[in-house]
């Protein structure tokens, strides 16, 4: 008992990137008391009030799945085109059944690099899963029923550039791949220069005798406009960096530009319609990665993609084009989910992505739904209503200069510095650092993740779940008999959506009897009024085309003998059920 | 002892192919083996950018001398469709008499030439069962019914060709043509015909779902997965635009070119014969499904210069475009001018309206034996019903004997080297120095495209995947008084000029390149 404990705890010694003693972390918990809702104990112990680099959070992943075998195993699922992997977690209760067997939930983050907070909530979801199942009732229900892929990062190359080059909070947000921006048979000659050395790409002004603006006198972070009657002593200069080329240009011909979230397969168009598209949908790697995982796990029903900010939970259509791919019937679940979601995490609106942002073709969520009948949304995380629990709308410097006065204590700003510059002469370089404004501040991410992470819960909890119940017999005399099964699911979302069925996306959901001598076979359409449609081949297997959500469909067959029979379903979405006489 | 002749001509055949003329299409290895041959030129670089699914090479042949990536060039593309063969064989004809009679071209211009996009198909022409194909060889699920190429065609009278079946039903909708009886319409119930026939491809109902060849075994159609108009879900097509080896590797080849300025292919559509219409209403929505004004215009000069070319009037050439086909792509997601032609088609004949009726009766007047007469067969999925196995054979009407072929490629590869004329010419009038005092010297100068095509089309103007023209001075930031260093233009019309004038100090050389890749470079030195 002593040697195992003791080996263990070399391992964990060996594991523990951080070198911090296993015996002080145990020691410490017996003097922590339960908090409500969180891990009392975790395996796995994350500080939720910073950001973790792809490798940081892969290092999170492993433990993770080292922690829980029985619940989590990680794999990669492609890689990233600077050879990095793309890695996933995937969580579900193995010895209930395969992964691939039970309905599942795709959740990833960071599509776009600067919206790095994804990374860490799509993480806290795995995190809360596999550490709160040993204590809650709703979570073995809900990993026995269901299965969660998550893949924090899907653009790993460029999420470690905006943590450890310079950057703005808004760059690189596509991956490392440099394209010609400017069209002059040159990529990437023009980059931005971090001037001052901080690892932030802020402003520059200067001073001028025709300059437009002041410094507040009270607050010299703010630049102020002066009145059209007014004559002032500042003015803008722009992003800091250089022209680096001599075409007259500073900072135009950086990382990418492309937009990896509008490479994806769904009314694809090219760039110069939805500025942002590559060549082709999937034309980058870390998208195809997903785009094939997901098109082998047909079993993927719901989808969660996380970004920043402006606290949105956004549905499609991306393009105002695509409206009729979107139907009422599966908008009355959208709207089910969404808006509960809305009272889940406040301060985030339950939005529309054509009407209430902006109207794009070739985003991801458009692809999972509209190519893979798939029920998803994207949350923009980050709201500046939790700053102080009040409306001060998206952007508001004077609430960002509040902020990093009350909340942050200056940590949120570079202050202005005198600054040499080739082009220029004598500059100011100061402003909001990258970590800022869209991103959480340390103390707002563990609460928002949760949030977030609940509501992805939520989402994944009402995939289809199907049971065989109600079986039922009736002598036909002459032998024969007439037996019915419903097939009942219990959540909101329908095995097939209406999209699926509109395009035959998915294969039907199978219903089938073994150990009787089937003689027909029968979708029930009414039975009181006796309206049955026949399946003339293969009865023992009726195909159902759907099985909806809160609702149930009958299958009837006429058997020549059956004795011990078993009745199945396998639906593609729905997971499988199983019924034995 | 006959044994041994036969093998004896085989072998001769074999070893002489290159001295007896070519009596049919090729094969795919007799394909592979020109291409070679070609290969071995010193202006040829043949590269094979990858295998199909059914293990196929896809080649391309880059021809060229000298700096051939800054000179326009003419991509070339065959085997669009995998039925259309005489494709193939007119984008090699074309290389071939490039490279022997035409070299002299490649001074001034680069091309690219795909042969074969399509080869898994283009293989049914040769194999033991033909019939007119377009997929590859992926597994495919067509009728989505989650089984894979389950109910495709079957040979019911053995004469190892698909063409028609039709089953006596008055439920049909089809009837005996009055002009000529091997060949259906439709009945028009609105005059109050009856129909008489329904009519399947040649097959049967192997999955029992009251469906005929409705999941054919070939994959994916290269002209059907491209993404303008991408027909999402359709049989061909899937459920991903350029999901396939083929596709994927000629567009990651193709965007790596940049000096490509137009596109002739070989395939069904057709904007030569007559050039496509601008729709203003289609032109100006975000999703651009018109060709827009000015390249109208030029596609308008392009079919006329056709038209003086090829002599074979045209005669019922309607598709000018399909969902997710090639030729469309080229223009409306690749940017560049984009002209296709199927390079045959049959003539009108004796004022024949039907295509089918015309066709048989032209092929008659030459003695062509290309009907399959309607001959009664057992169906097993029409016991009870009379059903005739016939109809025109598979290949013939978009294919012409081979003998035609010599004719039609001559008159594409004149048509091709016309255009290639045309191409955008950039050069340097009007050179002015003029001295200021105090080692001054203001420098003017005219950058003149002189040629009818302008250097970017309307679409090419707005695509990211042509570059600008771009003029650099070679003089230091401390020579360089005014005037820009590097300069950048949208585009340069049909024989218009720019002018672009710099101050410089000092003395010494001073060297002006403009251009791009598509548009050519010109040069200029001046001494100070």
């Amino acid at each position: 008992m002593k040697i195992t404990k003791t080996t263990k705890l070399i391992v964990a010694l060996a594991l523990s990137a951080l070198c911090l003693s296993s015996i002080e972390t145990n020691a410490q918990q017996e003097n922590y008391f339960r908090a409500i809702g969180s891990p009392h104990k975790p395996k796995v112990e994350i500080a939720w009030n910073r950001y973790y680099s792809a490798e940081g959070l892969w290092d999170w992943m492993k433990k993770i799945a080292a922690a829980h075998p029985k619940l989590a195993k990680i794999e990669s699922i492609g890689k990233s085109f600077e050879g990095r992997d793309i890695l996933t977690l995937t969580i579900t209760d193995f010895s209930t059944g395969k992964d691939t067997d039970k309905p599942a939930m795709w959740i990833d983050g960071n599509i776009h690099s600067n919206e790095i907070q994804g990374g860490e909530f799509s993480l806290y979801v795995a995190w809360y899963l596999t550490e709160m199942h040993a204590d809650t009732k709703f979570i073995q229900e809900l990993l026995r029923d269901k299965t969660f892929y998550i893949t924090p990062t899907i653009n790993p190359d460029a999420r470690n550039n905006f943590f450890k080059e310079p950057n703005t909070a808004n760059s690189p947000r596509s991956g490392m791949i440099v394209l010609d921006n400017d069209g002059d048979g040159q990529a990437g000659e023009d980059m931005m220069n971090d001037l001052d050395g901080d690892g932030h790409i802020t402003m520059m002004i200067r001073r001028s005798p025709t300059g437009r603006f002041i410094k507040d006198p009270l607050d010299p972070r703010r630049l102020m406009a002066v009145g059209p009657d007014q004559v002032g002593d500042y003015e803008m200069l722009g992003q800091e960096g250089m022209d680096n080329d001599g075409d007259g240009e500073v900072n135009e011909d950086g990382i990418g530009y492309y937009d990896p979230n509008r490479d994806w397969g769904w009314n694809w168009q090219p760039d110069y319609i939805q500025r942002g598209a590559m060549r082709y949908p999937f034309t980058l790697p870390e998208n195809r990665a997903v785009m094939e995982f997901v098109m082998k796990h047909p079993n993927i029903a719901g989808a969660q993609s996380f970004h920043n900010s402006g606290g949105m939970i956004l549905r499609g259509p991306g393009a105002e084009e695509d409206l009729n791919t979107y139907n009422l019937e599966d908008i009355r679940i959208y709207d089910a989910i969404g808006k509960k979601g809305e009272e889940m995490i406040p301060g985030y609106r339950y939005l529309t992505v054509y009407k209430d942002l902006y109207s794009v073709f070739g985003g991801e969520l458009d692809w999972f739904y509209g190519n893979r009948g798939i029920f998803t949304y994207t949350n923009e995380l980050m709201v500046p209503y939790l700053y102080f629990n009040k409306e001060a709308g998206r952007g508001n410097q004077d609430e960002q200069l509040k902020v990093d006065q009350l909340l942050t204590f200056g940590d949120a700003f570079v202050d202005f510095k005198e600054y040499n510059h080739p082009q220029f002469g004598t500059v100011e370089i100061g402003g909001f650092k990258k970590n800022f404004g869209r991103a959480h501040p340390g103390f707002l991410l563990e609460q928002d993740a949760h949030r977030n992470s609940a509501f992805t819960i939520y989402h994944a909890y009402h995939t289809p779940k199907l049971s065989v119940m109600d079986v039922k017999e009736e002598d036909l005399g002459g032998g024969l008999k007439a037996i019915t099964a419903t097939i009942f699911n219990e959540r909101m979302m329908p095995t097939h959506a209406s999209q699926d069925l509109k395009y035959r996306i998915e294969r039907p959901d199978y219903v089938s009897i073994t150990g009787a001598k089937v003689v027909a076979g029968f979708v029930v359409e009414d039975e009181d009024m006796k309206k049955f449609k026949e399946q003339k081949a293969s009865p023992e297997k009726m195909a159902v085309e759907n099985v909806p959500g809160m609702g149930a469909v009958k299958v009837k067959w006429i058997v020549s003998s059956a004795s011990n029979y078993s009745i199945t379903v396998d639906s593609a979405k729905g997971g499988k059920a199983s019924w034995k006489k | 002892m006959r044994k041994f002749l036969l093998t004896g001509l085989m072998l001769g055949s074999l070893i002489c192919s290159d001295s007896f003329a070519q009596s049919d299409y090729p094969t795919l290895s007799q394909v592979t083996q020109r291409l070679q041959k070609l290969g071995s030129n010193s202006a040829v670089e043949l590269k094979s950018l990858t295998k199909t699914e059914g293990g196929k090479d896809i080649y391309v042949l880059k021809v060229g001398t000298g700096a051939k990536d800054e000179k326009p060039a003419i991509a070339v593309v065959g085997g669009v469709e995998g039925f259309h063969v005489l494709s193939v064989e007119l984008a090699l004809q074309f290389a071939e008499k490039l490279v022997a009679e035409n070299a002299a071209v490649l001074e001034k211009t680069t091309f690219y030439i795909f042969p074969n996009m399509s080869p898994d198909a283009y293989e049914q022409y040769h194999a033991a069962l033909k019939y007119e194909r377009r997929g590859n060889a992926v597994p495919m699920d067509h009728d989505r019914d989650g089984k894979m190429g389950e109910s495709g065609y079957s040979d019911l009278n053995g004469d190892g060709m698909i063409t028609w079946m039709r089953v006596e039903d008055p439920m049909g909708e089809w009837m005996v043509y009055k002009d000529d009886e091997r060949v259906l319409v439709k009945a028009d119930r609105s005059k109050g015909e009856a129909g008489k026939y329904r009519v399947f491809k040649e097959s049967k109902d192997d999955d029992k779902d009251g469906e005929f060849a409705e999941d054919l075994q070939e994959g994916i159609a290269f002209n059907r997965s491209l993404t303008y108009k991408f027909p999402v879900f359709e049989p061909l097509a899937g459920d991903i635009a350029v999901s396939q080896k083929e596709s994927r590797a000629m567009l990651d080849y193709l965007f790596e070119q940049w000096n490509i300025f137009a596109f002739v292919t070989f395939s069904p559509a057709n904007n030569l014969s007559t050039p496509l219409k601008y729709s203003a209403g289609d032109a100006k929505k975000r999703v651009v499904t018109s060709i827009l004004e000015k390249d109208q215009a030029i596609n308008a000069m392009v079919s006329g210069i056709y038209n003086e070319t090829v002599t074979s009037k045209a005669f019922q050439q309607t598709n000018q475009g399909t969902d997710g086909d090639f030729f469309q792509w080229a223009y409306f997601h690749f940017a560049r001018l984009s002209f296709g032609t199927p390079g045959y088609w049959t003539p009108e004949f004796k004022g024949k309206t039907n295509a089918e009726a015309n066709y048989l009766a032209w092929a008659d007047s030459l003695g062509w034996n290309s009907f399959v007469p309607w001959t009664v067969v057992k169906h097993p999925d029409f016991p009870n019903q009379k059903a005739e196995v016939g109809g025109i054979k598979p290949f013939v009407m978009a294919n012409p004997p081979f003998e035609k072929v010599g004719k039609i490629a001559d008159e594409h590869t004149a048509f091709i080297l016309k255009l290639a004329e045309m191409q955008p010419k950039l050069e340097f009038h009007n050179l002015k120095s003029e001295s200021l005092g105090n080692g001054l010297t203001r420098i003017t100068v005219d950058l003149f495209n002189n040629s009818p095509l302008p250097t970017h089309s309307e679409m090419g103007a707005r695509s990211r995947w042509l570059r600008k023209v771009r003029i650099d001075v070679d003089a230091t930031k401390e020579k360089l008084v005014s005037g820009d260093k590097i300069k950048l233009l949208d585009s340069l019309g049909a024989y218009e000029k720019a002018t672009f004038s710099w101050i410089i100090r000092g003395t010494g050389t001073f060297n002006i390149k403009a251009g791009a890749p598509h548009a050519g470079f010109a040069t200029q030195t001046i001494k100070l």
